[in-house]
């Protein structure tokens, strides 16, 4: 990747983003044709008729990233929020996270990477229409103060309107440090806005990558070969010839797509369209990927990823302490299951490529399209529409590559649909791990020395491959690498496992399985001690911010009263993706029937800009959880996915959804800290805890349907 | 097959196989996108319209069920988008990603037409088949506890 110094970051202007994505306003319509944009910067347009289009790099998947972001630049441009209008960025370099310079929407980053960048960039394009109105009066810039979509210059009570001031403000120089708003005069962030886009869901106009069309376009349903590694040996297109609308039968990668003027035609067509496919080794099943798991685990095969203090390992531990305890804890395969089936629309016109879809990997797209179709990286045009939920799996770009491919092979513009059997058996899911950990223990049963053995499949590999190596993937990592817990001597050994199993990003990532783990094993270090869960945590935990977020939850979920005859209760806390985060879940478990009453979740991200949108988060997430916690599995068996739809890959239902309350501790803007991911983390040992405190049992491998519970 | 039906409200007339879902003539004939497709197994609930006032999976209505029949799907359900049921939903800021929405609205009004005030069982057993990934369960509840309170007040008033 080309690194781009920071500091000239905002400077950049790029006329790339006028078209380059789906324009969104409050109320369509508004914006006057004789109107002229004039740009700020990358992240800035003004109209003549006062129109303010913002840039949003980030898709929007439902976090909340298109509300905001721009109310982030709104807030330092001094803007009334109702005549915003909201664009995709286009892929260009003014886009990119600043953290890891490269453009995507994923790791819970989009405000933690933006907020300053967007802050600066908005403060800039309001000086340069302060600077703007100065020269027209010729008054001191000082004097003249932006607010709600004028320029006033209060001495003389003169005020001129941004569309009046956009073209020459549009010629000056950004200037070098504007000045920031204070945080005290803040009247969009920190406050929860209505969600920019919300009028357009409710009313069934939202256009997500299903909804999207363009004239002339065709349609192509996709069939993989559902053995992993197999591929597309012939298929017969006569067995198909003359169904309506039937275009074509085109080849892609590990699969076949049938072309047809409508998509019920072509997937009408493709079920009967005679398909062969090689015949590769079948051996893979979900028992012999645990034989793999366990040959890992005990094998000598250790890359160790965190030395700290005497930092002994599992053999040192048990030489060293006389009083030691060792665990294990397995999380399962999932499927993502985007509510909006995998789908993607490109037009190949012979030196160039459009592309419109749901997608979180714009950049990864234009790489990978122009790669595979031997064009030029800026022929590639990506434009994303709404996205039906996102979770990582389209951070990847192998649905844009097939809708490229095919609309290449039929010269028309073409939208890709897979079925939810495509999408489930065809996933790239999230790995399941197995990891031991070890404790040494004082006499009081305290930890003095933990190691942590963690076997697990790649996560970056397919999206961001460069920070992969041979036996180490970072995000797997997450979550054991720094600890709140007091721990003396810290030692994690790796196991990147080679599975033919693809595997990625999913909401999550590594946090997931690696806080199961842990705060699983220190709930088992706490009963060992014979120490309330609570208070166990709290005398290992270092830090202030921690442990108020603890304190926090058991005093919200009122630990300290004891709960009702039959109700238990189960406690975690962590840090993930920058946010502190702790669950209490209480619970009765009968026969194996399990009734949550009651979610109580703390988190401290910083400063939550906008807390509904937080909370909204936080309490799906708890859902996401629950889901993970009790029900949803990928199982491979004869070489492929066991799981092909709904019916047997099972996520939360309304019915089986307790209330959540959710509380956010602003502790400060320093570090901010993401809420997209962050949710189900703590909730999932929370709930095997409470499960513990239930029925004296411990629950250590995922999901708790195998061991024959399920949510009332 | 010719058939005949009446769409939000308008005499509507499209010629299709008759097996063909209801979800795709929507989608594709009609070029209403409201209703989503999600699993097409009448498993999740993101392709909800009405028939006749019943909330529906359109993914597996064939179009010959439709013939003189009436179909309200989101677009139709109030055209200004004010049904009590979107306010609610916007009051309650329910949705995240919003695909499962336009389904999830749907099955709420019908919901709401048959029981003006349902208790939490109500809803539950009304709204279970409805999936949403981002996990809105609780806000939904909350969304359909409060249009029956407005839609109530409005009808004592």
């Amino acid at each position: 990747m080309k690194t781009q110094p920071q500091t000239r970051r905002w400077f950049l202007k790029t006329s790339a983003a006028i078209g380059g994505g789906l324009l969104l306003s409050h109320e369509p319509g508004a914006a006057q044709p004789t109107s002229q944009d004039f740009e700020l910067n990358a992240w800035l347009r003004i109209g003549t008729d006062d129109s303010i289009t913002l840039i949003s790099s980030q898709s929007e998947m439902g976090q909340g990233a298109m509300t905001t972001l721009p109310a982030i630049l709104a807030e330092e441009l001094g803007t009334d929020w109702s005549r915003v209008r909201i664009e995709f960025s286009p892929v260009a370099d003014a886009y990119r996270n600043p953290r890891i310079n490269w453009q995507f929407t994923g790791n819970s980053e989009s405000t933690t990477g933006f907020f300053e960048l967007l802050r600066m960039m908005g403060a800039s394009g309001r000086t340069m229409l302060e600077q703007a109105a100065a020269e027209r009066w010729g008054v001191a810039l000082a004097e003249c103060k932006a607010d709600v979509g004028y320029v006033i210059h209060a001495p003389t009570s003169r005020s001129l309107r941004f569309g009046e001031l956009a073209e020459a403000a549009s010629r000056l120089k950004a200037p070098e440090k504007p000045t920031l708003r204070d945080p005290s005069q803040w009247r969009l962030l920190g406050k929860s806005l209505p969600r920019f886009e919300m009028k357009d869901k409710i009313r069934g106009k939202a256009i997500f990558g299903m909804d999207f069309a363009i004239p002339g376009m065709v349609y192509a349903a996709v069939r993989h070969a559902p053995v992993f590694g197999a591929k597309v040996t012939a298929w017969d297109k006569a067995s198909i010839s003359g169904l309506p609308g039937v275009i074509e039968v085109v080849g892609v990668p590990n699969g076949v797509a049938v072309v047809a003027e409508q998509y019920w035609q072509a997937s009408q067509a493709l079920r009967k369209l005679t398909v062969r496919f090689d015949q590769p080794d079948q051996s893979l099943s979900s028992e012999a990927l645990l034989q793999d798991y366990r040959a890992a685990l005990s094998g000598d095969k250790w890359k160790a990823v965190l030395s700290e203090g005497k930092a002994l390992d599992e053999k040192g531990i048990q030489q060293a302490s006389e009083n030691t305890f060792s665990q294990e804890y397995e999380s399962q395969f999932l499927a993502h299951a985007t509510m909006e089936p995998m789908n993607c629309t490109a037009h190949f016109t012979g030196d160039a490529c459009e592309v419109w879809g749901p997608l979180q990997g714009p950049e990864l797209t234009r790489l990978v399209i122009a790669g595979a179709l031997q064009i030029q990286p800026q022929k590639v045009t990506v434009n994303r529409t709404l996205l039906g939920g996102g979770f990582g799996r389209r951070l990847l770009a192998d649905l844009p590559l097939e809708a490229a491919l095919v609309s290449k092979a039929v010269g028309r513009p073409v939208k890709v649909i897979w079925t939810r059997e495509e999408d489930v058996t065809q996933d790239v899911y999230r790995p399941a791990t197995l990891q031991r950990i070890t404790a040494a223990l004082d006499s009081e049963g305290v930890p003095t020395a933990i190691a942590h053995k963690l076997v697990s499949p790649t996560i970056l590999q397919f999206v961001y491959g460069s920070a992969v190596t041979e036996d180490n993937d970072p995000s797997c990592l997450e979550g054991l690498l720094e600890t709140h817990y007091r721990l003396p001597s810290q030692r994690v050994d790796f196991h990147l496992l080679k599975t033919k199993v693809p595997t990625s990003v999913l909401r999550t990532t590594g946090y997931g399985p690696n806080i199961f783990a842990m705060e699983s094993f220190i709930d088992e270090l706490a009963h060992k001690a014979g120490k309330d869960p609570y208070e166990y945590r709290r005398k290992l935990l270092r830090d202030d911010r921690a442990i108020r977020v603890l304190d926090s939850v058991a005093d919200r979920a009122n630990w300290k009263r004891r709960p009702p005859r039959g109700v238990f209760r189960g406690l975690a806390f962590t840090e993930a993706f920058r946010t502190h985060i702790a669950h209490v879940v209480e619970l009765s478990a009968v026969s194996g029937i399990v009734k949550i009453h009651r979610i109580t979740c703390v988190i401290d991200c910083g400063m939550a800009l906008d807390p509904d949108i937080c909370r909204n988060s936080i309490e799906g997430g708890a859902m996401w959880g629950l889901g993970c916690a009790f029900k949803s599995a990928i199982h491979f068996s004869d070489g492929r996915t066991v799981e092909s739809n709904f019916h047997d890959y099972k996520i939360l239902t309304l019915e089986e959804a307790p209330p959540v309350d959710v509380h956010i501790v602003n502790s400060g803007i320093k570090e901010l800290g993401g809420t997209g991911e962050v949710g189900p983390v703590t909730l999932i040992p929370a709930v095997t805890n409470a499960l513990f405190a239930a029925t004296g049992t411990r629950y250590r491998s995922l999901p708790l349907s195998r061991y024959g519970l399920r949510l009332a | 097959m010719r058939i005949d039906f009446e769409l939000n409200g308008t005499p509507a007339s499209i010629d299709c196989e008759p097996e063909k879902p209801l979800l795709w003539v929507l989608r594709e004939d009609l070029g209403l996108t409201g209703a989503k497709y999600g699993c097409g197994i009448a498993q999740c609930g993101c392709c909800t319209v009405h028939l006749e006032g019943d909330a529906v999976r359109s993914c597996v209505t064939p179009a010959q069920r439709i013939k003189g029949k009436r179909v309200t799907t989101i677009e139709g359900l109030s055209p200004d988008g004010i049904h009590p049921v979107q306010r609610a939903w916007l009051a309650e800021q329910v949705a995240q990603c919003g695909y499962c929405q336009p389904g999830q609205i749907m099955a709420a009004a019908c919901l709401l037409a048959q029981k003006p005030k349902p208790t939490d069982k109500d809803i539950a057993d009304a709204m279970t088949g409805n999936l949403c990934r981002c996990g809105t369960y609780q806000r939904i509840r909350r969304a359909i506890h409060r249009a029956a309170d407005q839609t109530n007040e409005r009808s004592r008033a």
